[in-house]
């Protein structure tokens, strides 16, 4: 049997699932007992499960076509292990690719030799765990400043609320702008037609999703209009691809 | 009772932390162990030094970019589970949001923590139930020519696309500057990663509420 994907490897990545799903429970009892102190709704709450659930499905299926690309190379157990501790997509394909071209590799083909097996598992782990060794000396310190700063004075109050708007709208901007200029290494997803007509699809269902809420008062609907906006915008992108000539669709400016 | 709260979270968010880094660690031991196998040191450090370079430094702009708006508990949830620009930043967000609570505030810090955790479960099963189940069909969903492939390809633009909607409507006057800064900066710097970019667009955003408060525009 291949030694990337023995039972001893399945130990492993089921112990990871099993300490990442114990601290998630962990995090989620802690919390909704003090939002019952703190007098937030049970229906509040629930929405926040059930909406937080859909808009997690559609970008979990992209993590785990990641699992499958890098499984040519690793075997579908270790992307599976680091795409559930700290991985992202972006790093982990990175971290994979450099170390197999540090031996000579690529990450087309399988690796047989199981040396170049745990170079790679300790380069991609050494690599990701910076913020885990940073945050018990500075995540408490920082939040503090930030709470008194916000909690000093009324007006101070009012500033703090624009601040963390901003800072989100920071946040969302970095990715409009990559829609609108940016490139990444591996080519796919360069802003172009799509970009910008995904983006503009999922932002006006939004807006529409929004007005039919108020309009006929469906609360109940408010919480599942960003999920939908989404999939919308998914299902946009999947139209266009039908219907449209290949060199609308392929047309990228950068 | 505020401050009591937030000294529990961190409490516990130090353990499970050190716990993670325990675990972590111990998986490349366990692997060379296992398969008695160790890596020739100077062949992962010539890895490590690139990897290093790259993400660590990276590493440092995301704590201070992500720690404010995560929330504690959300926080070291997102660290150990990770993606956290594509997935827990924008669903903290959204539950936020949609709960009408701010952050940095008992209520804001409970609600995001809760949306992360449910966030993380959600990844977490079907990540593991699609290496299981469906591994062997995949490929043919994700692969060259389906139907779906689009679909995944643009999750991204779709996923902020709607975020930004609902934030944009409430904040017009906040928006452009920090998306002309983004566009700029990859007119220069194409490939740049989208962590290191939102920190300069977030930097971009945060002074323009700052020059907009000063001309009481806000």
């Amino acid at each position: 049997m291949d030694f990337k994907e023995s039972t001893f490897m399945y130990v492993i990545a089921l112990g990871v699932v099993a300490f990442v799903t114990l601290q998630s429970v962990f995090f989620i009892v802690k919390s909704w007992k003090h939002a019952k102190e703190l007098g937030i709704e049970k229906e509040t709450l629930k929405n926040t499960v059930v909406s937080s659930i859909l808009f997690t499905v559609a970008p979990a299926i992209s993590i785990l076509a990641t699992v499958i690309v890098l499984a040519n190379a690793l075997g579908i157990v270790l992307p599976w292990i680091r795409l559930t501790v700290i991985g992202n997509l972006a790093y982990e394909t990175t971290a994979a690719q450099t170390a197999v071209e540090a031996m000579g590799g690529t990450l087309t083909s399988s690796i047989s030799d199981v040396k170049q097996f745990s170079t790679v598992t300790w380069a991609m782990t050494i690599g990701s765990i910076a913020p885990l060794l940073m945050l018990p000396f500075v995540c408490k310190k920082l939040q503090k400043k930030i709470g008194n700063a916000v909690n000093k004075s009324e007006s101070a109050a009012k500033l703090g609320d624009a601040i963390s708007a901003a800072a989100f709208i920071g946040i969302i901007a970095a990715f409009i702008a990559r829609a609108i200029a940016g490139t990444t290494s591996d080519g796919v997803g360069n802003a172009g037609f799509m970009s910008i007509a995904v983006l503009i699809v999922a932002m006006v269902a939004m807006v529409i999703l929004e007005t039919i809420c108020k309009k006929f008062n469906l609360e109940k609907l408010r919480p599942f209009t960003m999920p939908i906006a989404m999939f919308i915008g998914m299902g946009s992108a999947m139209l266009f691809e039908a219907v449209l000539p290949e060199n609308i669709v392929n047309f990228v400016w950068r | 009772m505020q401050k009591n709260y937030f000294d529990k979270v961190h409490r516990w968010g130090i353990l499970w932390n050190i716990g993670a880094l325990l675990m972590l660690l111990s998986i490349p031991v366990a692997v060379s162990v296992y398969f008695n196998a160790w890596p020739e040191i100077n062949v992962l450090w010539s890895v490590l030094s690139k990897l290093m370079l790259l993400y660590w430094v990276t590493a440092v702009i995301e704590v201070i970019t992500y720690v404010p708006m995560l929330g504690a508990g959300g926080t070291y949830l997102s660290f150990v589970t990770g993606n956290i620009t594509n997935l827990k930043l924008p669903v903290g967000l959204a539950a936020m949001e949609n709960a009408k609570v701010r952050a940095n505030t008992e209520e804001g810090e409970v609600v995001s923590t809760i949306a992360i955790g449910v966030s993380s479960i959600t990844t977490t099963v079907i990540i593991a139930v699609g290496v299981l189940a469906f591994a062997p069909v995949l490929p043919y969903i994700t692969a060259e020519g389906s139907a779906f492939k689009p679909a995944f390809e643009w999750v991204l633009p779709a996923l902020f696309g709607a975020l930004g909607a609902s934030y944009f409507a409430k904040h017009w006057k906040l928006v452009p500057l920090p998306v002309i800064i983004g566009v700029i900066v990859l007119i220069f710097s194409p490939t740049m990663g989208v962590g290191t970019l939102m920190f300069v667009t977030i930097v971009a955003a945060v002074a323009g509420v700052g020059v907009l408060y000063k001309l009481k525009w806000l």
